[in-house]
C-alpha cells in the first residue's frame, strides 16, 4: 500500500486539501490505521497551536505607557533616595542606603524586563505585528474575522458558523470577508472600514 | 499568615472581576420610520461582557429577524455597524446579498461583533446598527447609502444573475452531469486559489525600510466590452508593502461614469499570481465624463504575506496586473466583466468567487446536484 506523503496528511488535518485530494486521502485513511494516527497527531498539534495563539487581549500601547510611567517613577524614587543619603538621617548608614539603592535599581530592572517581555511580538501574527505599520489604524484578517485596531482598542466582525471564508482588501481602507452561514444558507459579507 | 490571607483575598476579588457578566442595553437597532424593512425581533443569544486585565471585551452575538414590508422582492440588505466610542474612525457593515425575500416574508441577519476597550470607559449604547440600504429585484434601492452599498449590492446582484445564467446554460446544454462537472471545477478552483494575508492601513507606513523602495508599473488586462480602460498606473513597492496605487483611466463609453473599481493582482518572484485587492474611485471628486481621462488613487499601504502552513511569509512584489472590475454610471447602472472574459483572461482561478457562486457551491456540497438544479430553475 502506498501511503500519502506526510505533508498531504498535515494538509488534510488542517482541512486545507482540495476536494479531489481530500476524497483520495479519505479513501486511504478509511483503510490505513497508521495514517489515521498521523492525521490525529497533526490535528492535535494544530489544536495546541491554536490554544497557544489565544493570548489574552492586551492593550500593548497602554501597557507601554504604564511601563514608562512606572520606570520614571522608579527613577524619581531613586533620586529621592540619593538625596536623602547625602543630607538626610540615613547618611551615616551606608550599608542600608546601598541596599535601598540596589532594591530601587532591581525594581527598575524588573520593570524594564517585564516591559520587554510584554512588548514582544505576539505569536498570532503571521507577519510583523500590526502596530508596526504605523501610528494609525490597521485592518487585518484574523483566524475568525476582521479586526480594526486603533491604539489598542479593537473592533472585530467575526464570522461564526461559516464554512470557507473569502477575504478581499480595498485600497480605500477596507477589508471584506464573505462566507455562507451554515444555518440559513445565506451569504453574509462583513466589511470593516478604516479612515 | 496575614499576607497569605491578603493574597487569597486579592485573588478572589480578581476572579470575581474576571467573571463574565451579562450584556445590558449595549446595542441599538435603528430603522427609519419609512423603511421597507421592519424589525421583528432582536436576539442577543450568547452575547456577554468579560474582563481581561484592564480591558473589557464585549462579544455581541446579535440575531435579527427582519420583515419585508415592501411590495417588492428583496435581493440584498446592508446594515451599518458603528462603535464610535471604541473606534472613532472606524465603522463596519454586514451585508446579505443573493437574497430572494418575497413581500411579507421574514428573514434573518446575524451580526457577530467583538469590541475591546478600556474598563473605565462609560457611555450610552456601544453599538449602533443602522440600515444603509436595501436592494430590490428591479434594482431599485432604498437607504441613505453612506457606505456606497447601492453600487456594491447592485454589482453583487449582477454577478449573481451572470453566474446563475452560466450554470443554467450548462444544465440546459449538458444536463446534470455537466452541472456537476462545472461545480466540481468551481470547488477545485477555489480550493487551489492562492491566497494572501493582507494588512491595510491608511497613509504611509512609518517603520518600513526605505531600502529598495521603487515605483512599479501596472500591466493591464483588457476586456472587449469594457466601458472604461486603464491607461497607465503604478504603486510604490518596498519589500512586501505596496503603497499609494495610482491608475489613470479613460471613459470609452458615451455615458458619464460615477465610480470605477480596478482589481489588483500581484505576482511574486516565482511568477505566482495573487489577488491583492481592489482600487476603487468614487465620490464627488471623481467625475469621468464621456471620453475623458481621470486618475484613481488611494493613500493606502497594503502589507502582503503568503498564507501557508509555515505561518505566512512576506511576499516580495515582482509584478502587478490590473483590470477593470466594476464601473458604475451616473444613472446607477453597473457594468461588470462577463464570465467568458474572466475565463479567457485566466482570472477565474485568481479571483474570489461571487457571493452567489459561493452560495451555489455550498448548496451543491450540502444538498447535491438536484437541489442546485431546483434552485437555479427558481430564477
Amino acid at each position: 500500500m502506498t501511503h500519502p506523503h506526510q505533508s498531504i496528511l498535515a494538509l488534510y488535518a488542517g482541512q486545507d486539501l482540495g476536494w479531489f485530494a481530500r476524497r483520495r486521502t479519505e479513501r486511504h485513511l478509511a483503510r490505513c490505521r497508521a495514517c489515521r494516527d498521523e492525521v490525529e497527531a497533526f490535528a492535535s498539534a494544530r489544536d495546541n497551536l491554536i490554544a497557544l495563539n489565544e493570548l489574552p487581549a492586551l492593550s500593548w500601547s497602554r501597557l507601554a505607557i504604564e511601563m514608562r510611567a512606572n520606570i520614571r517613577l522608579g527613577l524619581a524614587a531613586g533620586e529621592c533616595v540619593r538625596g536623602e543619603r547625602t543630607a538626610g538621617p540615613l547618611a551615616g548608614f551606608g550599608m542600608l542606603s546601598n541596599a535601598r539603592a540596589v532594591a530601587a535599581c532591581a525594581s527598575v530592572m524588573a520593570l524594564v524586563a517585564a516591559g520587554l517581555f510584554l512588548q514582544r511580538p505576539a505569536p498570532t501574527a503571521p507577519t510583523a505585528p500590526a502596530a508596526a505599520l504605523g501610528e494609525g489604524s490597521v485592518l487585518r484578517a484574523t483566524a475568525n474575522g476582521i479586526e480594526l485596531n486603533q491604539g489598542g482598542q479593537t473592533l472585530s466582525l467575526l464570522h461564526v458558523g461559516c464554512g470557507d471564508v473569502t477575504y478581499s482588501a480595498g485600497a480605500q481602507g477596507s477589508m471584506r470577508a464573505g462566507c455562507v452561514d451554515s444555518d440559513t444558507g445565506n451569504v453574509t459579507i462583513n466589511n470593516v472600514y478604516v479612515q | 499568615m496575614s499576607s497569605k490571607l491578603a493574597i487569597l483575598f486579592v485573588a478572589g476579588v480578581t476572579a470575581l472581576c474576571a467573571q463574565e457578566t451579562p450584556l445590558d442595553n449595549s446595542v441599538k437597532i435603528n430603522l427609519p420610520a419609512d423603511s421597507p424593512l421592519t424589525l421583528i425581533s432582536t436576539n442577543l443569544g450568547e452575547s456577554h461582557v468579560s474582563q481581561r486585565g484592564s480591558a473589557v471585551v464585549l462579544d455581541l452575538d446579535v440575531a435579527l429577524t427582519l420583515h419585508n414590508s415592501s411590495p417588492n422582492r428583496v435581493r440584498g440588505v446592508t446594515l451599518l455597524v458603528a462603535a464610535q466610542e471604541v473606534t472613532p474612525g472606524g465603522k463596519a457593515s454586514v451585508s446579505v446579498p443573493s437574497l430572494d425575500v418575497a413581500p411579507n416574508q421574514n428573514f434573518p441577519v446575524r451580526i457577530n461583533l467583538r469590541l475591546l476597550r478600556p474598563a473605565q470607559m462609560r457611555g450610552g449604547p456601544l453599538v449602533q446598527v443602522n440600515l444603509d440600504g436595501v436592494l430590490f429585484q428591479d434594482f431599485s434601492f432604498y437607504g441613505p447609502n453612506r457606505l456606497d452599498s447601492r453600487r456594491t449590492m447592485t454589482a453583487w446582484e449582477m454577478e449573481a444573475q451572470r453566474d446563475r445564467k452560466y450554470f443554467k446554460s450548462i444544465l440546459a446544454a449538458h444536463g446534470m452531469d455537466g452541472l456537476k462537472q462545472a461545480l466540481l471545477e468551481s470547488l477545485n478552483r477555489q480550493a487551489e486559489r492562492p491566497r494572501l494575508d493582507v494588512q491595510v492601513s491608511r497613509g504611509r507606513a512609518v517603520t518600513s525600510a526605505a531600502v529598495g523602495e521603487h515605483n512599479l508599473r501596472f500591466a493591464f488586462l483588457r476586456f472587449p466590452d469594457e466601458p472604461v480602460e486603464p491607461v497607465d498606473g503604478w504603486a510604490e513597492i518596498a519589500g512586501n508593502e505596496a503603497r499609494n496605487p495610482r491608475i489613470d483611466v479613460r471613459n470609452l463609453s458615451s455615458r458619464q461614469v460615477r465610480s470605477v473599481e480596478i482589481d489588483w493582482i500581484v505576482t511574486d518572484r516565482q511568477g505566482k499570481q495573487y489577488m491583492a485587492g481592489s482600487v476603487p474611485a468614487s465620490g464627488p471628486e471623481f467625475n469621468l465624463k464621456a471620453g475623458s481621462t481621470s486618475r484613481v488613487l488611494q493613500d493606502t499601504t497594503l502589507r502582503l504575506s503568503r498564507l501557508s502552513n509555515d505561518g505566512g511569509t512576506p511576499l516580495t512584489v515582482a509584478g502587478m496586473t490590473g483590470f477593470v472590475g466594476q464601473v458604475e454610471f451616473a444613472d446607477g447602472t453597473v457594468w461588470i466583466p462577463n464570465r467568458e472574459s474572466l475565463a479567457n483572461a485566466q482570472l477565474l482561478g485568481i479571483l474570489e468567487p461571487s457571493p452567489e457562486e459561493q452560495r451555489l457551491m455550498d448548496l451543491y456540497r450540502k444538498k447535491g446536484p438536484k437541489a442546485l438544479a431546483d434552485e437555479l430553475n427558481k430564477f
